[in-house]
């Protein structure tokens, strides 16, 4: 028994191994994909009963609490909670779609609209897997909004599904400048889930709390304009080249259902579509 | 059985990333499929818990995004030494489970944290023991000896019914 554990082990590990190697030289796809035809339609699955099992929930809860507070009224109370919520969520969602809508009509650029069918919250990777996948013509490092402002990029495409990188994730790296002072520099995400913004200190001295972060668009990678965040405390090195500033993210990455891909290609000033800095 | 071990598996890998958000405690997460592959390393030997860890593992990797591969040797690692010592452990009482799935996730984190050094991860050492690991293994401890007591308490329902 022992041996055969062994061997099995020993297996294991060369396989993972091999794995990672192959990774690094670039050559991804064929296992993920074939994971892909596997796990995306569970996680289609799972994302609904998940969503369903938190509204029966919530709707007990409710219940609940009206039947305590007056037992006579209880089944009258309890249709019309569940029919408030109903409605409340309705409008709440139809609320996002509209904003959604609206930017998606507004953009300069070829956008595709997406859900979220998972996200992946633990520290390590930061990441939301979007409904829309290599069928639909997206590619890897596609630019990933919101309403609200910048999410992310796809970090990996599968045949019905992306994985997208948020900003927070601590991987994520995105050059940005502060619409005030126009300081470039550096967003960066960290293990905590939050970010934060690396700059020169001699040409930040101007940085305030509350100053709005913007994508630069250099590289051409996301749009100029999109809002990424504002300042929340800013931590002064002393004669460090280097300082940073805490950020709030524009976008509630933990609340987003439905996102905007840009597919199309282009360097178009996008900051006028966010007139509120997207907070 | 092996419906039941195959639904654990696979399950595990693909709520942790689905539901798992759900489940979030001040934006820590419990590694589900870390207390399925000890659960039934505990209960099927070695070979099967490196099996579990593996292919747990894997999917979870799928799952996130992340390098395909690390996950999947981490806990097919874990799953193999809990499945060797399982005999020699005593797992019935809470406050052996506690620290164990405490230090088991640890372990887990250091070596998924060696493994991805390996491969330029860039995140510092202190803030993700501090911000993730830590919390993570206190509420795998808590999350798995509720686990254990659910199981134990439904496996002595079903005897007294048969």
């Amino acid at each position: 028994m022992k041996i055969r554990a062994i061997v099995l082990l020993g297996t294991v590990a060369g396989v993972c191994l091999l794995l990672l190697t192959l990774q690094m030289r670039g050559h991804t796809a064929i296992a993920s994909d074939a994971l892909a035809i596997v796990t995306t339609p569970v996680q289609s699955a799972l994302s609904r009963v998940n969503r369903a099992a938190v509204g029966v929930w919530s709707t007990y809860r409710d219940w609940k609490n009206v039947r305590a507070e007056n037992r006579r009224l209880r089944d009258e109370a309890q249709q019309l909670r569940i029919d408030a919520l109903r409605v409340t969520e309705t409008i709440e969602e139809n609320a996002r779609l509209r904003r959604l809508l609206a930017l998606k009509e507004a953009m300069p650029l070829a956008t595709l609209s997406g859900e979220i069918i998972a996200r992946e919250w633990g520290g390590w990777v930061r990441s939301l897997t979007v409904n829309r996948g290599r069928s639909d013509q997206v590619t890897r490092l596609t630019a990933v909004i919101a309403p609200d402002g910048l999410i992310g990029r796809v970090v990996d495409v599968r045949p019905g599904a992306s994985i997208v990188q948020v900003l927070t994730d601590p991987a994520s790296t995105v050059g940005a400048h502060v619409v005030r002072t126009r300081t470039q520099g550096i967003v960066e995400g960290e293990p905590r889930g939050t970010m934060r913004f690396k700059y020169m200190a001699r040409d930040g001295s101007g940085i305030q709390v509350g100053d709005l972060l913007v994508s630069t668009g250099s590289g051409g990678l996301f749009p100029r304009g999109l809002p990424i965040g504002r300042v929340r405390a800013i931590d002064d090195r002393g004669s460090a080249l280097f300082h940073y500033a805490q950020l709030t993210p524009a976008v509630d990455f933990a609340r987003i259902d439905e996102v905007l891909l840009i597919v199309g290609e282009g360097s178009q000033d996008v900051a006028g579509l966010f007139p509120g800095g997207g907070i | 059985m092996r419906t039941f071990v195959a639904v654990a598996v696979f399950g595990g890998g693909i709520v942790h990333a689905t539901v798992g958000p759900a489940l979030r405690i001040a934006d820590v997460a419990p590694d589900i499929p870390l207390i399925v592959v000890v659960l039934l390393a505990l209960r099927r030997g070695p070979e099967f818990g490196c099996g579990a860890g593996f292919v747990a593992g894997l999917l979870q990797d799928a799952a996130s995004g992340g390098l395909l591969g690390v996950q999947a040797l981490t806990k097919a690692l874990i799953g193999f030494t809990i499945g060797s010592l399982g005999g020699r452990l005593r797992v019935s009482q809470p406050l052996v489970q506690v620290p164990g799935l405490v230090l088991l996730t640890v372990a887990e984190g250091l070596a998924r944290f060696a493994l991805l050094k390996l491969f330029r991860f860039p995140a510092p050492f202190g803030e993700l023991m501090t911000y993730v690991v830590l919390p993570q293994a206190l509420y795998n401890g808590f999350l798995g000896a509720a686990l254990v007591l659910a199981l134990t308490w439904a496996e002595s329902v079903r005897e007294r019914t048969s």
